[in-house]
Order: C-alpha cells, then structure tokens, then sequence
C-alpha cells in the first residue's frame, strides 16, 4: 500500500458490481456515518466500504443518506450519530443500557481519520498492555507493565465479545481522576467494527464510565472513527473531555498507522500472541467465526 | 547489474546523522529496517517488525543497549533477542522469540548494512570523507547522465564538479528515487563544503527535471 | 493441552509446530484427528500460555472451540 490512500483513491469509480460481494456479512449491518449535530443539508460526502454515500439532513434535521447511483440506504439515529448500512441489517443498533442513566453526560468527541484496517482500530482499542508506553503518564507508566489474568469470551446469548475483571494501574486515569488508581475495565465488541469500554468511574465508584469506539470502515484499510462517551463527570468542560480523548486517540493512531500487515490478520502465524492479548484473540475469533473478513487477511504471510 | 550472488553492502546513512540512544527507519532493497545505536555507541539494524503485533520497531526507543518497541515494549538486544516482554515482567523470554537482524558496519562516517552476506568488507572511501545526505526524486540512471559518470557495483560515483572532487554513494529507494550520501575530499575547509553541498543540489535539479519528475509537485 | 474444534485441516499440524517453534517450545503432538488435538508441552507457564492463545486462533481453516489444560505427571529420574 502507498502512503497517503485517501479517499479518492480508496472508492471505486464505477457503481459496484452485482454479483454478491464477498464481504456480505459485514454488508448488512450498521456503521456510523455522521453527527446528529452535524447534519446539514449540502451532506458529507464520505463511503461506506468503497462506495461513496452522501449523509445530509433536512430542515428539520432528518438524516437521509444516499449511495451510489442515488438509492436510499438504511437510516437511524442512534448515541448522536447517524448510522447507515449498505445492506438490510436484521438487527437494531445494540443497546447501552448505561446510556439512559439519568445524570450521564454525552461527549461527542468527533471523526478522526485512520489509515489503518477498521478491524484494527477496534483491536488497539480492547488493548491495554500498550497504555505504559503509547498512553504514557496518563493511562499507564512504567515499571507498572504487568497485565493481570483476566476473562475475555464470546458470550453465546449476546453473541458477543466481552472481556471482564480487566484491571491496570494508572497515575492519571481520567480528567476527573486526581492521584493513580487501579482502574478496574470491561471491554464489549456488539459489531464488528464497534467497541464499548466499560471503566472504573471515580466520582461514582458504583457505576462505570462508558467509552465507545465506532468505526465507519472507508476502504479496507482506511476508516474514519468515531469515539464517545457516557460519563458521570459534572466539573470537567466539554472541552476538556473532548481533548483528553481525542490526544488518546491521536497515539493510538501514530500506532494505527504503522502496523504491519495493515490488514487484521485472522490468521496469527507471524505474531506472537500472549496472555494479555486475549481479548484481541476473542474478537478475532468472533470475526472468524462470522465471516466479518473486511478489512482482514486470512492467511498469515 | 550486481553478478555476486552472496550479498551486498548498501550506505543507509551517515554515522554522525544517528546519535547514540535513537532509532530511524533505513530502506534496503528486501523493505525498511530499524538502524539504531545503543548508549555505548554500538549499532545495530534489525527487521522494522516487532513479532509481537507487527509494529515498526523504527518508531520505538532505545534504552541502554536495549531497542524497545514503542507498541507494547517488548525489547530487543543488538543480537536481536527479545529480553523483556513488560506485560509478562516474570517471564524470560526464549531465544526463539526475536527479531532478524543484519549485520552492520561504521566506516569512513558512513553506516552500511548487510543484505545476505557479502563477500568482503564495505568499500574503503579513499580520501573522502561524508558530508550530507539527501534524497533525489530520479533514479541513478537519471544521476549518472547529469553527473556524466557512473556508479559502480558498490553505489558509489566518483566526479568532479567545477573543479572539486566529489564522492556520491547511491542508494535506490522506492518509487524511483535515489539516497545520495555526499563526500567531499578529507580536509575540505568549509567554503569548499558548502560548495559541494550546492553542486550535489544543481545535480539533483538536473537529474529531477531530466527524468520529468520532482521541482514542483 | 487438549484442542477442541473443528480441526480436520491439514494445514493445522504444521502450524502448531511452527508456532511451538517460534516460541522456542518443545511440543508432541500425542493425539490428533478432526475433533481433538493433545500436545504435550514443556516450558514456563507464560510460554504456554502464549501457544494457547495461538492456538485458539490458529489458521484461517480451522476453528477451535475450546483448549483445556493439565499438568503432566512429574517425570522423576
């Protein structure tokens, strides 16, 4: 792969074929595309898996989202963004029930663009071994390295990925945290490219902060993402908040950007996997299992 | 065309442009290495991929003897052995667990670096001695007619330019594009440096525009 | 380790090994046909574990269900 794939590249200049894409899977179901309060009525021009989509709103701030050749796609207004499918999902968005606990502050903290997989955004996301050397001083610090056994399965109700009991010491875990904690996390993936962490929250050591990750897959190595958040933090701005999870992301992505293969590999043959990674593992399993291959490489090489 | 078969040296860079405790990405023919220089001043080029997760090891940090992926800190000896793997501080890594390195040679300023195994030893830069480094957007074919000589099987073109004896290694790049190591003669005072820095750059402007690429993009 | 799955491919065996070499692990295979795979492994505890998590991946043909785990009886001299 060169080295700037941007969009115009990354898209197709004909409507796609029509016979049945080997992606299907990963066609019928639901991908953010846009901010609720973003909407305009000229629309953002951006894709969806190569194929260019338009998402605007009206004047009463409906979204409508088009693609090639003008048809209408799937719509919903779902965590203040707009969602939208290339296909006919046959389930609704999943569901944050912490989402609808009065006194939750909602972050939207904005699209960042990633020359990576999406699958491998989502992946850096359920890690923590990497927060003492690319979140240093902030989600973690050295000599605190070690990763503690913990659980991480595809539950077979939800059908999904879930890690739990997940713990690491931090000197600054959040901008309402004053002082290192052990901070205490569960990792959810609902969707093959959504991710929903579940964190250890200090004004209400009962609860659990929620942060999510919704990446918009553009090409197979190339995504916009999404992050936000459901907090119960009243004394940090909203800018603040943007920016503390928006410069998390910003090293995540100097990280992103550099892996190789770029691709997911679902095949572990050039790596080396250990005990820490075991929610990574989980979620490539799950991907395996589904057939969510986008943005994925099947043979290890 | 090279006729050995059982390696070659390739110039990645010069000595005194990677300081003692740092990492830069090299390009080699086979791709891109991690060129990096312990504490004690030892070099060491190893593959840019940490086993681990695949992360470039160019863009990870050296301590001590050690290179650290910046990714999740698994560290490397100049061997290229694994030493440490953070997540798992009780564990010593095995042997089997490393990163393939290649062997290294700082000579005349200039830092080469093994691609199989060479016959010999690096070219001895006779009387030359490294200047500066720069990259052209035109491939040497390209440098050779603008600098009316050719390189030789070790990258290396020896011309003379308004009266000064210059000495260019080449190295290919990709997407057409050619690392040139500048040389000028040992004890060139600083008018005559200057003057040769400036005459490698009217020769990249020549060779650019021949070949119809690089000036404005 | 007992390997649990849908194990038929002929690509697996090879693999194991391959893994089990990358992580400078002495491996037997003891038992192997298309649902069950037992190894038998020496080495630190960390190390096993990581052939565990690769296994439970393993190549792209194969798909594991579950991997169990016990100690070997203690050879004495």
């Amino acid at each position: 792969m060169t080295a700037q794939t941007t969009l115009q590249q990354a898209m197709p200049h004909q409507a796609p074929p029509h016979q049945a894409p080997p992606h299907q899977a990963m066609i019928d179901e639901w991908y953010p595309v846009g901010l609720v309060s973003q909407l305009d009525r000229s629309g953002r021009h951006t894709a969806l898996m190569g194929e260019p989509i338009v998402v605007s709103g009206d004047d009463a701030g409906n979204p409508l989202v088009t693609g090639g050749n003008g048809r209408i796609l799937p719509v919903k207004v779902r965590y203040g963004h707009v969602w939208s499918s290339l296909g006919t999902p046959t389930k609704d968005i999943f569901s944050i029930p912490e989402a609808d606990q009065p006194g939750r502050r909602f972050v939207d903290v904005g699209v960042v663009r990633v020359r990576c997989s999406p699958l491998r955004a989502v992946e850096n996301f359920l890690d923590i071994a990497h927060f003492p050397f690319v979140h240093t001083d902030v989600l973690g610090a050295e000599p605190h390295t070690e990763v503690q056994n913990y659980t991480a399965e595809i539950r077979a109700d939800v059908d999904e990925v879930w890690a739990t009991q997940v713990k690491f010491y931090q000197p600054q875990a959040s901008k309402s945290a004053s002082g290192g904690i052990t901070t205490e996390y569960m990792y959810r993936v609902p969707a093959p490219t959504c991710s929903v962490l579940y964190k250890t929250c200090p004004p209400r050591p009962s609860e659990w902060d929620v942060i999510t990750l919704f990446v918009q897959p553009l090409a197979e190595d190339l995504c916009d993402v999404w992050p936000w958040m459901a907090l119960f933090d009243d004394e940090t701005s909203m800018t603040d908040l943007i920016h503390f999870q928006q410069m998390i992301f910003l090293q995540d992505r100097s990280i992103l950007e550099n892996q190789i293969p770029r691709l997911l590999p679902l095949d572990p043959g050039m790596e080396i996997p250990t005990r820490a990674d075991l929610t990574s593992i989980a979620y490539r399993r799950w991907l395996k299992r589904h057939d969510y291959t986008y943005g994925a490489q099947l043979v290890a090489r | 065309m090279r006729s050995d078969t059982t390696g070659f040296w390739t110039p990645v860079a010069l000595s005194a442009d990677l300081p003692a405790g740092t990492v830069i990405p090299a390009r080699m023919a086979a791709g891109t290495i991690a060129l990096w220089r312990s504490q004690t001043g030892h070099i060491a080029a190893s593959a840019d991929r940490c086993p681990h997760r695949g992360m470039s090891l160019s863009h990870g940090f050296v301590r001590g003897e050690v290179l650290s992926c910046i990714y999740h800190g698994w560290s490397y000896g100049r061997a290229g052995n694994c030493l440490r793997i953070p997540a798992h501080p009780g564990l010593t890594p095995p042997d089997a667990i490393r990163v393939v390195t290649h062997d290294v040679r700082d000579t005349g300023g200039i830092v080469w670096v093994a691609s199989g195994i060479p016959a010999g030893d690096p070219p001895d830069l006779d009387g030359f001695t490294p200047l500066r480094s720069l990259t052209a957007d035109a491939d040497r074919a390209a440098l050779a007619l603008a600098a009316g000589a050719q390189a030789d099987e070790d990258g290396r073109l020896v011309t003379n330019i308004a009266g000064q004896d210059l000495c260019l290694l080449l190295a290919d790049q990709p997407e057409g594009r050619t690392l040139i190591h500048v040389l000028v003669r040992s004890g060139s005072d600083a008018a005559a440096r200057i003057a040769a820095s400036r005459s490698v750059e009217r020769l990249r402007r020549m060779a650019e525009s021949a070949s119809h690429k690089g000036g404005v993009q | 380790m007992t390997i649990l799955g849908d194990l038929g491919a002929a690509s697996f065996l090879p693999w194991i090994r391959r893994h089990a070499d990358r992580l400078g692990l002495a491996q037997t295979v003891s038992h192997a046909d298309d649902e069950r795979i037992e190894l038998e492994l020496d080495g630190p505890e960390e190390l096993i574990d990581m052939m565990e998590v690769g296994c439970l991946l393993g190549p792209i043909d194969v798909w594991v269900e579950t991997i169990g785990r016990e100690p070997l009886a203690v050879q004495t001299s």
